[in-house]
């Protein structure tokens, strides 16, 4: 489980984020809505030690993550599939899935078996460059090779970027699958609200760095105000 | 784009592949004149120094100017423990420099590595440009300008019984050297070739493409580019080393900005990143005086004029710059690119 209380980030002058507080449940997939620049990137990637916040708490169970070194908040099992993906062109799908396992101590053979059961497509390109990969099989690239090393925390940032829709819909259905198979804490940050919210249990609805809605994904997606002001979604 | 052999195999394999290549060029030097030898073995000991400079800008990104002055490192420890410890195991020089190499990198590492391109260059410059005035002011340890002498390596029995004839010891004794060269950069290259595929390796790789990928899978950043600055620096001492036990001498003019420059030019000819580029970024340097003397000939050049002397800086700039444009990835790379020339 993670729990954000009263975050607040700047960027300068700039504040990305102010008083952001909300709780995303183990098993759980908690979205994160909003618009550009409402600060859901800024949001993950404070969890994940990449930014500093200038104050408040992230507990990741009774650890407070503020602080801590992005490297140390990745082996305490805290896994952030960034913006992008952030696939090693270069290397083959395998090389990129041993990238993910670096510094843990998993069984290398066996957590690439694992990840080729959970994403049978990747498989059989395993001795092919990333480079040429589809933006779907480079998503489920960076997300096997994010769980390789077993984290319970996961954080996806836009994972549905660039993918046609069919796609995103199977990508959402096996990170819904993962999130109950894996016990895990999903954190799933999208533009895409419509989707995001089909899959989420909770959703925070985030507007110029503020939580705008905190509900469950019910409640928000049957928000009418929410939908039209914050989610550019019309009935 | 960075990729060999050796990352393909297991390490078996690269076992078999460096005693096998190990042993063939031992064979080849009973075939060479004495000349030929020593040029092979100087080409072997700077291989090395090169493999460890194309480790660290080939696998981590980081440039350094300063390679030359951890080869001083290397060849004056050698020299010092040598001449305090005459008939000490030559292995103990070597491993010494390269212990020595490797500390004095931890400690141009730790504010080094947290710069990036230019000015880490330029701090690994400022190191280049003060190792020969320390060495010639240190008079008592280092000698001063004159350096220091050492006793040539000499031939084992055992390896001299293998030549026959008047000169049998002199052939033995000219040879002995090349072949220690070839057996010390087989292990440096076959360490080297594991670590590629190593975690350290992997680790080491993704730092230089994507720093925040690396993060995210829990590498610690400044941990792995200070590891690579220390094993490059450890492999220049191993070189500089065996430079001082073949040439019997070392002196502080040597380790300069030029030697620094040439081993970065020697790694881009041969190839960045790659086994294979540093071996023949070593053998262009021990060829280097043939290649120089072929183009005297072909254009004529007297070279005793002022331009003759300078001629072997302008056919290696004239060398790095065709290399830059038509294989920019080292004479390593040359293959592809005719290839790809020739479907064209």
């Amino acid at each position: 489980m993670i729990r954000v209380e009263n975050l607040s980030v700047s960027y300068g002058a700039v504040t990305a984020l102010r008083d952001v507080t909300f709780e995303a449940p183990t098993g759980k997939i908690t979205t994160v809505i909003g618009a550009n620049g409402a600060g859901k990137t800024t949001l993950l990637r404070t969890i994940s030690g990449l930014v500093k916040p200038r104050q408040g708490s992230i507990r990741l169970g009774e650890f407070d993550l503020v602080g801590t070194a992005t490297e140390d908040i990745a082996r305490r099992g805290v896994a952030h599939v960034p913006e992008g993906r952030g696939v090693i062109e270069e290397l083959t799908v395998e090389e990129n899935l041993r990238l993910g396992a670096l510094a843990s101590k998993v069984d290398l053979a066996e957590g690439i078996a694992r990840q080729f059961t959970q994403f049978p497509a990747l498989e059989s390109r395993r001795r092919n460059y990333a480079a040429t990969l589809s933006g779907g099989e480079r998503q489920m690239l960076a997300m096997a090779r994010a769980l390789i090393a077993r984290p319970s925390v996961l954080l996806l940032d836009e994972p549905s970027l660039g993918l046609a829709p069919q796609v995103t819909a199977d990508m959402m259905r096996t990170i819904s699958e993962l999130c109950t198979s894996e016990d895990l804490t999903v954190i799933l940050v999208e533009q895409n609200a419509k989707s995001a919210l089909r899959i989420a249990h909770d959703a925070v609805v985030l507007h110029i760095g503020r939580v705008a809605a905190f509900g469950t994904a019910g409640e928000v997606a049957a928000d009418e105000s929410l939908r039209r002001y914050y989610l550019g979604l019309v009935t | 784009m960075v990729r060999s052999l050796s990352q393909r195999y297991p390490t078996s394999f690269r076992l078999v592949a460096s005693v096998v290549l190990c042993a063939l060029a031992l064979a080849v030097t009973f075939v060479l004149t004495p000349l030929d030898d020593s040029k092979l073995a100087g080409g072997a000991a700077m291989s090395i120094v090169i493999l460890g400079l194309s480790w660290l800008i080939g696998w981590s990104g980081q440039v350094s100017l300063g390679n030359a002055g951890f080869m001083a490192i290397g060849a004056y420890t050698t020299a010092i423990w040598a001449n305090h410890h005459t008939t000490s195991p030559i292995i103990w020089s070597l491993f010494l420099s390269t212990v020595l190499g490797g500390v004095s990198g931890l400690v141009l590492a730790l504010p080094a590595t947290r710069l990036r391109g230019p000015y880490l260059a330029g701090m690994t410059l400022a190191f280049s440009f003060a190792v020969a005035p320390l060495a010639i002011d240190s008079r008592s340890l280092t000698g001063g300008s004159g350096g220091l002498f050492i006793n040539f390596l000499n031939a084992p029995s055992w390896f001299a019984n293998l030549f026959s004839g008047s000169d049998a010891l002199v052939k033995a004794n000219a040879q002995w050297p090349a072949d220690v060269a070839i057996v010390v950069a087989a292990v440096a290259f076959f360490f080297m070739a594991n670590l590629f595929r190593s975690r350290t390796g992997r680790a080491l790789r993704l730092v230089r493409d994507n720093e925040v990928a690396a993060e995210l899978v829990g590498v610690n950043l400044q941990r792995t580019r200070t590891l690579a600055f220390v094993i490059s620096a450890a492999y220049a001492g191993l070189g500089g080393s065996m430079m001082t036990l073949l040439s019997g001498s070392v002196t502080p003019q040597t380790y300069g900005l030029t030697l620094s420059i040439l081993l970065l030019t020697l790694m881009v000819l041969g190839g960045i990143g790659t086994l294979s580029g540093a071996v023949i970024g070593g053998l262009i340097y021990s060829y280097s005086d043939n290649i120089v003397s072929v183009v005297n000939k072909v254009t004529g050049v007297n070279p005793t004029s002022t331009f003759g002397a300078n001629l072997k800086g302008i056919v290696f700039g004239v060398l790095l710059i065709l290399t830059m444009m038509l294989a920019p990835r080292g004479l390593v790379g040359l293959g592809s690119y005719l290839r790809r020339l020739v479907r064209r």
